[in-house]
């Protein structure tokens, strides 16, 4: 297994209010799967996604990824984990303005040792990937929302992670960049044998997963093979 | 050296808080370096200050004179090598506004006991020669657009002066040689100005050329003891400590230019902490997406850091390098009462330390805040 997950239970404290979010979720997710995650707003799917990239701790439980138990990392590890082994797509692809989208998707290199040249092979293998390499000089505001996200997904895939997590990866595009989007992840899943976790509300997205899993109220409610 | 660009660029986000942030540091270094070549002339002063000449003055106030008969009796004291004497003229030339220097001396004696006032030796002469000669200094005589042989007027400020206009010719245009003169002041015949005077053989200071400069304080004690329970009692120091004391007619100067400093640069750190920290509020966002790209914390402060310091410097070498062309006492008028200053190497390298000292003090607070940002409330204030 890639991914395992044992008895996760994550709660958030407002004040002096605890709000639970995960309850005792258990799941295991062998290496190359796509999986989807549905559920209602405020199941706990996005807080799940947030915990297998490490960049949020479970208040109960273990995550376990490949070979790591990444809820006992420092802070500086879980850093240095995040680096090397998770490829995080957004919502709102959240590229950096001032950056072109060679630079954007050359940002995670810089925390390799990589050559300059070695950078630029990689970000441009990447953008070869997303179809962009012609776009490797413009910046996010010259491209279109779809064209940003696939820039989004060059630099989750240019480090060549082991886990690629997508939070609703289609929710701010129209129905054909979200298709494209799609068809790209199933690509990435397909072809270069990426393992994806995806979390979406869309079913016609959810349709691309090879597996899907629902959350409620932050519980997993079923286990449906797609 | 990997993250240089990215400061760079990030530097470049809102080019005008970037531009007006370099701006006010700029601002806060030019003074900063301005205020502290001021002072920097007054020490150059009084380091330049020769240890062999003591000067004279009234007990009660240098504003008061002394009787030139002072003169031959502190040149009968042995230890003494040669005295020369000097008024204050206050005279006002055109218009009051156009201020400087003008000092009536006994030519002779005082350009021989300052040989940093350097004229050549033909203006030196008619100098010399010339009862209503004067010599300017070159700084005064561009000012003026004065040249040798032209004839100026002086008002008398000063009313046992009388009220008759002084006409004086030009007769040589000195460069100073190190810090103890300055180059914005005219000299005169004492005699010229004593003999159409309301009250004669009157002496505003007396300077004294002493053979040993270790037995200076004794000599002044000397003199002074001389003149006790006279009517014309006397105060005599060495020329750093009259410097000094002239400084002082000013107040602190240290503590006002410096407290004058301080608080701009202090407003500064302020200032440029703020722009830092709504740059860093504004991109919440964008470091929560690099730390979940793997940004370690001490590497997103450094970034952030990095950029308060680049802005901080940047604007630090736009201050210094105003401030050297601006800055210069040949460019201002001081009247005389400001020794010659301008903006040194020295100073120019402190302009750029403080700059980069305002540039990691502003940063600190938004480069820690950035760095401790939780990702995940990052992310969700944004979405």
């Amino acid at each position: 297994m890639l991914i395992e997950l044992r008895n996760v239970s994550k709660s958030y404290r407002r004040d002096t209010i605890e709000i639970p979010v995960l309850d005792g979720v258990t799941i295991d997710v062998p290496e190359g799967d796509f999986l989807g995650l549905m559920g209602p707003s405020g199941s706990g799917k996005s807080t799940l996604l947030n915990l297998l990239a490490g960049i949020d701790r479970p208040s109960q439980g273990s995550i376990r990824i490949g070979d790591t138990e990444i809820s006992r990392l420092s802070d500086s590890a879980l850093a240095s984990w995040r680096s090397r082994h998770i490829g995080f797509i957004f919502q709102l692809y959240n590229l950096i303005p001032v950056l072109t989208a060679f630079e954007n998707v050359e940002l995670p290199l810089l925390l390799t040792s990589l050559s300059k040249k070695q950078r630029r092979d990689h970000v441009m293998t990447a953008l070869g990937i997303v179809a962009l390499g012609d776009r490797a000089a413009h910046y996010p505001r010259q491209l279109s929302g779809g064209q940003e996200q696939r820039v989004a997904i060059a630099r989750a895939i240019v480090t060549d992670p082991t886990l690629l997590l997508a939070d609703e990866p289609t929710g701010d595009l129209d129905a054909k960049s979200g298709a494209d989007i799609l068809t790209l992840l199933q690509r990435l899943n397909q072809e270069f044998k990426k393992t994806i976790v995806m979390v979406t509300h869309d079913p016609h997205a959810a349709e691309r997963a090879r597996r899907l899993l629902h959350l409620e109220k932050g519980t997993l409610v079923e286990q449906v093979p797609s | 050296m990997k993250f240089v660009a990215l400061v760079l660029k990030s530097a470049r986000r809102s080019k005008r808080r970037t531009a007006l942030t370099v701006l006010s540091v700029a601002i806060a270094v030019f003074l900063f370096s301005a205020l502290r070549a001021v002072l920097d002339g007054f020490n150059g002063a009084a380091a330049a200050s020769s240890a062999t000449r003591i000067m004279t003055i009234r007990s009660t106030s240098m504003i008061f004179n002394m009787p030139v008969s002072h003169g031959e009796t502190i040149r009968s004291m042995p230890g003494v090598r040669d005295v020369t004497w000097a008024n204050w003229f206050g005279g006002i030339y055109k218009d009051p506004k156009n201020f400087f220097a003008n000092i009536a001396v006994d030519p002779e004696s005082y350009l021989r006991m300052y040989p940093e006032i350097d004229v050549p030796p033909d203006e030196r002469r008619a100098f010399l020669e010339d009862r209503t000669g004067c010599i300017v200094g070159d700084g005064l005589a561009r000012r003026f657009g004065w040249t040798v042989g032209d004839r100026i007027v002086l008002q008398p400020g000063i009313p046992y002066y009388g009220r008759q206009d002084y006409p004086f010719t030009i007769r040589g245009i000195y460069r100073t040689r190190g810090h103890a003169v300055d180059n914005q002041t005219m000299f005169f015949h004492w005699k010229y100005v004593d003999e159409r005077s309301l009250v004669k053989g009157q002496v505003g200071w007396y300077v004294t050329l002493i053979a040993n400069p270790d037995q200076a304080a004794q000599m002044a004690r000397t003199i002074d003891q001389k003149f006790t329970n006279t009517p014309y009692e006397t105060k005599t120091d060495t020329e750093g400590a009259f410097l000094a004391q002239f400084t002082a007619m000013f107040g602190n100067l240290n503590l006002l230019l410096g407290s004058i400093a301080a608080a701009v640069v202090i407003t500064t750190l302020f200032v440029a902490g703020n722009t830092m920290a709504m740059s860093v509020r504004e991109r919440t966002t964008e470091i929560a997406v690099m730390r979940t790209l793997g940004f370690q914390r001490r590497t997103i402060f450094g970034i952030v850091a990095g950029e308060g310091l680049l802005m901080a410097v940047a604007g630090g070498l736009l201050g210094v390098a105003i401030a050297k062309v601006l800055v210069n006492g040949e460019n201002i008028n001081t009247g005389g009462f400001v020794p010659p200053f301008g903006v040194s190497g020295a100073n120019m390298a402190v302009g750029v330390v403080l700059s980069a000292f305002i540039g990691i003090a502003a940063g600190v607070i938004p480069a820690t805040m950035a760095s401790r940002l939780k990702i995940v409330d990052a992310l969700r204030r944004v979405a």
